[in-house]
């Protein structure tokens, strides 16, 4: 019971803020008489999204599925992915010194620029967008898990050593619950650039999903829609944001305390 | 000497790294025989940028300019008006605690989304590309800024306070050095961002530019000039950051960069 009352004090002010925001976005627009297809009033785009006359001409549900289906594959993969190309990376002292200075390079190179190729490899669809998320949320997991697995104090790694640890021992015990904290915070940068991916491929060439919903509406200078699924892709971010947080909670009780008193 | 024997040693990974890459990449292309449309060799990609092509004119140097001037003039502005607003809520405690929990937050949205609605305001062009690179650079730097800012030793802060400094001589004399290493990883963030934001800008909507070649040449399934527009993109995207890094080491001659913290 303390424990919600003490959440609910220090949370309160977030939906205020939103109620807020809305409100003077509301207001700032009637007062000022903004026209609609340059910032449309949030009532009029949330009539967008939930009247069922006017909803019924974007397909809502259709182009939210399609994005989440991308964004979720996107993660899933990149998450797997990611982590277990780290694990190798730690696991092997040869593979690390070819693979290193690689991911680094490829790292730096705006990935974002090769959406056209997949494009042209893999055709129209999902498949090409959820690669695309994949390319570039891929290598913050990878960087932050491999950064984490090798993170272990010294001491530790001697005392085990002196125990006679194995090293696929090691790696369980101690190298992999270290790295949590750095696993979890590279796959949190990972998910909005999921969400930036799947988004961009789907403007760049696709025929569903919201990315296609924004650029088709631009095209057709509605732009009540294009605000809508401003806010359903933000929503999308934020929700898959959250499931993380959540994950990280339970995967890392103590982690909690450490954060509360830093 | 020693020093530079060190870094030989330490750097000679990286170029070596590349020139494995592209030389595997000529030769697995020419031993499997892989169509040009699909995989060209990175040689074909580069002549591409050099030789007259019988099909279609370039105009390279056109495009690499525009794109160029996009990338460089959004990167001014972004830096310019980060430092400027992370200074200003800076200023004031207030201030600074209820506007960086936002730009927290605002920076996890994928804030590429907004570039449609940038195109329906001002239509297709250098200056769309480069308020959406502004958009999307922008947040890194108001938020390492602003923490380099805030993140100032009390003790020295005492110290300080005890010789009646006026608050605008600790801004000056402590703030703004302490903030220098936050804001040099800010602004290499940032540097790929506006690579992004430039070149996404492109994609969406504009008729000149790299991005638009790479879109373009998608279209004719001409993939060796989408290969050679993004090597131009890494190379830019390289040059920037290395003018990052070199202000770094001009402005914090005693930082090593090496051993900083990420």
């Amino acid at each position: 019971m303390k424990k919600i009352s003490g959440f609910i004090k220090t949370h309160y002010h977030k939906p205020l803020l939103v109620v807020a925001f809305f409100t003077l976005w509301q207001l700032l627009v009637m007062l000022f008489n903004v026209k609609e297809y340059i910032i449309p009033s949030p009532i009029s785009v949330f009539a967008r999204l939930l009247v069922p006359e006017m909803a019924s001409n974007y397909h809502w549900l259709k182009h939210i599925r399609t994005t989440l289906v991308e964004i979720f594959f996107g993660f899933a993969v990149t998450a797997f992915v990611g982590i277990f190309l780290a694990l190798v990376i730690s696991w092997s002292n040869l593979l690390r010194q070819i693979l290193t200075p690689l991911l680094t390079f490829f790292n730096s190179i705006p990935k974002i620029a090769m959406a056209p190729l997949f494009i042209l490899w893999f055709g129209y669809g999902i498949i090409p967008n959820i690669l695309i998320a994949f390319l570039i949320a891929f290598f913050p997991v990878v960087i932050n898990t491999a950064t984490g697995l090798n993170a272990v104090e010294e001491d530790l790694l001697d005392l085990v050593r002196y125990l006679h640890a194995r090293k696929w021992q090691v790696f369980m015990k101690i190298r992999f619950p270290n790295s949590l904290p750095y696993i979890f915070s590279g796959l949190k940068i990972s998910s909005t650039l999921c969400v930036v991916g799947a988004i961009v491929g789907e403007f760049i060439a696709s025929n569903q999903g919201l990315g296609f919903l924004l650029k088709d509406s631009q095209a057709a200078i509605d732009t009540p829609p294009m605000f809508a699924g401003l806010i359903l892709i933000s929503l999308l971010g934020m929700g898959l944001f959250g499931i993380l947080a959540t994950c990280e909670r339970i995967f890392m009780p103590w982690q909690k305390m450490e954060q509360k008193s830093g | 000497m020693k020093k530079i024997f060190e870094s030989l040693k330490t750097h000679y990974q990286m170029p070596v790294t590349i020139l494995t890459f592209f030389l595997v990449w000529q030769f697995s292309v020419m031993v499997f025989q892989v169509k040009e449309f699909i995989l060209p060799p990175p040689l074909t990609a580069i002549l591409h940028l050099i030789l007259p092509q019988p099909h279609a004119n370039y105009h390279w140097l056109l495009h690499i300019k525009i794109t160029l001037s996009e990338i460089f003039i959004s990167f001014t502005v972004t830096a310019v008006v980060g430092i400027a607003i992370a200074t200003l809520i800076s200023w004031s405690r207030t201030i600074r605690n209820l506007a960086l929990p936002f730009f927290v937050f605002v920076n996890s949205l994928p804030i590429i989304a907004v570039a449609p609605i940038f195109l329906l305001w001002i239509g297709y062009g250098i200056v769309t590309n480069i308020l959406i690179a502004f958009l999307v650079a922008f947040f890194p730097i108001v938020i390492n800024m602003a923490t380099g800012l805030d993140e100032v030793e009390e003790d020295l802060l005492d110290l300080v306070r005890y010789l009646k400094a006026s608050k605008w001589q600790i801004f000056i004399k402590i703030r703004f050095p302490n903030a220098l290493p936050y804001l040099f990883s800010g602004l290499k963030i940032s540097s790929t961002m506006c690579v992004v934001g430039a070149i996404v800008g492109e994609f969406i909507a504009s008729d000149k530019g790299l991005g638009y070649i790479i879109i373009n040449s998608q279209f004719t399934l001409d993939t060796p000039a989408i290969f050679a527009a993004l090597i131009v993109i890494s190379l830019i995207g390289f040059g920037l950051f290395g003018l990052v890094a070199l202000g770094e080491s001009l402005f914090m001659p005693w930082h090593d960069p090496s051993k900083a913290r990420e």
